[in-house]
């Protein structure tokens, strides 16, 4: 345990060390959720409500995508495990006493934490900027049950990424495909730019069998009060049994990968 | 005729080497395929909420995110060796480049096409046409004048790109600046109208964004007035004027420090 904190530690303040390229970063995430304020934004400037949504609601939400993506998917591991493999580097990680996956959700928590603080600030400079009324849940069951889906999303991200990576381990010059078809998918399924419960109700069901809306849209959803705390407890089980079920696929695939795994970079 | 033939000749190894890899073609090509139709059928889904959004019906919205995607694309098959620039000047490989006897800026820029996005973009162009053809009926006065919005996009996209590739011999670092135009560019998947003042203003003639992106399907719609055509296709010849002078600037910069 003592090597991951001290990992922690090292990654946290390696952060610092590229500080444009951090703040470059956060610069991007915010480009992007203005292009979903002001679309909302338009929407609502004829409408008063759309899908059940009062603009207040509607903004509240986009406002709010910004704070739980910057947990959930900030994830160096993903720019780098691909890398590892196919050039060898992963051999370096293979010799230490350090489980490799570990090391990697270490660092990528580290970053969450740079992230989270970074977003709580940008959030408030485009509350300054934007005043929208954020609605939050007045139940602190509701607000718990809220966090403790996001933090098992995370995990879930971390481990459905790193299953699409280690395709590296047999295709070696293309680590980033199944990634990418992944990512895009995330883009609009997982919440970002529309509560997914404007969707058919048909098309939520399916949903709720993939990792997508567990990503964004249900914890928003339970941190806003929009599903109440019997479904929440429903969706945290759910999302314990897909957590647990990507994980046991991963380790399979991850244990075949490093067998077949050569080194044919080095 | 010669930067003409040299540009086939980067065009054909380039697409050699796409054909080479199939499956990883093909999942991209896929994985493209289904976030411009997920956007499309957001649309469509938004749209069954509402019948209007800033005075735009459903197919005019399409019309913008699909003249988007048309530049955006373009932009991306034909300058994707902007996105190689920085490995060539760390390393020093940049001094092979410019002892050939070939124009450095072409080879900087078209060295490299992406052929993945050819094909969406005959999928994009076509489903463009048809929205066109079906809904938008543009006289053709108003379709000779949007294509040569679009191209005067292209070139202010060109200019863009030299621009990178400058700061990249200054500071040796390309690729935050690329991503953040891409980001920029991305908010232009809807109308620069939707966006308030200050920020429509920022980004349409400080960031011309809106002139790239909105402008030329405004024109398509008939909605753009004269000045502002004008007042584009000045944009686009200024501003690829003054990116050429900065290269020329930065190219007496660099110092082949890495070689």
């Amino acid at each position: 345990m003592k090597k991951y904190l001290t990992v922690f530690g090292i990654s946290f303040q390696n952060e610092f060390v590229y500080r444009l390229n951090f703040i470059l970063w956060r610069f991007r995430n915010v480009l992007r959720t203005l292009m979903t304020f002001f679309l909302w934004n338009s929407v609502f400037s004829s409408n008063s409500n759309v899908f059940g949504y009062s603009k207040e609601q509607m903004l509240a939400y986009v406002f709010l995508v910004l704070i739980v993506s910057s947990f959930v998917m900030a994830a160096p591991s993903n720019d780098n495990v691909g890398g590892e493999i196919s050039d060898g580097t992963l051999n370096n990680f293979l010799i230490k006493p350090i489980g490799y996956l570990r090391y990697w959700l270490t660092r990528d928590w580290a970053s969450k934490l740079l992230n989270m603080l970074f977003a709580v600030f940008e959030f408030t400079l485009l509350w300054l900027i934007f005043r929208p009324q954020i609605f939050l849940s007045h139940s602190p069951i509701q607000l718990s049950l809220g966090i403790i889906l996001i933090i098992i999303s995370s995990l879930i991200f971390f481990i459905i990424t790193k299953l699409a990576i280690s395709t590296a381990f047999w295709v070696p010059e293309n680590t980033w495909g199944l990634m990418f078809t992944i990512l895009v998918f995330m883009e609009i399924l997982a919440g970002s730019i529309f509560p997914l419960d404007l969707l058919p109700k048909s098309i939520i069901t399916l949903l709720q069998f993939t990792p997508f809306p567990y990503m964004i849209y249900y914890p928003i959803a339970i941190l806003v009060g929009r599903i109440d705390a019997q479904l929440a407890v429903r969706i945290i089980f759910q999302s314990l049994a897909l957590l647990a079920v990507s994980y046991w696929v991963a380790m399979k695939v991850w244990k075949k990968g490093l067998k077949n795994y050569a080194a044919v970079g080095i | 005729m010669k930067t003409l033939k040299v540009i086939l000749h980067y065009s054909s190894n380039s697409l050699q080497q796409t054909l080479s890899n199939l499956p990883v073609l093909f999942i991209f090509l896929f994985s493209k395929i289904v976030r411009y139709g997920m956007f499309i059928a957001f649309l469509y889904l938004l749209f069954n909420g509402v019948s209007s959004v800033r005075g735009y019906s459903r197919e005019q919205m399409l019309m913008f995110y699909l003249v988007f995607n048309i530049i955006d694309t373009i932009g991306q098959l034909m300058f994707r060796e902007v996105y190689r620039f920085r490995p060539l000047v760390v390393s020093g490989g940049f001094d092979a480049v410019l002892t050939k006897p070939f124009s450095p800026i072409i080879r900087s820029l078209f060295g490299g096409p992406d052929f993945i996005d050819l094909g969406l973009l005959v999928i994009i162009v076509s489903v463009a046409v048809y929205i066109a053809r079906t809904f938008i009926h543009p006289t053709p006065v108003q379709t000779l004048l949007f294509l040569a919005m679009i191209i005067n996009s292209l070139l202010i996209t060109t200019a863009f790109h030299i621009l990178v590739l400058g700061v990249g011999i200054i500071t040796f670092s390309v690729d935050h600046l690329v991503m953040i135009y891409r980001d920029l560019t991305a908010l232009m998947r809807i109308p620069v109208d939707m966006f308030t003042d200050p920020m429509r203003s920022l980004l349409t003639f400080v960031i011309p964004m809106g002139i790239m992106f909105t402008f030329p399907a405004k024109v398509l719609l008939g909605i753009l007035n004269w000045q502002l055509i004008l007042i584009s296709f000045l944009f686009g010849v200024v501003s690829l004027f003054l990116s050429l002078k900065f290269w020329n600037y930065s190219l007496r910069q660099y110092q082949s420090a890495s070689s």
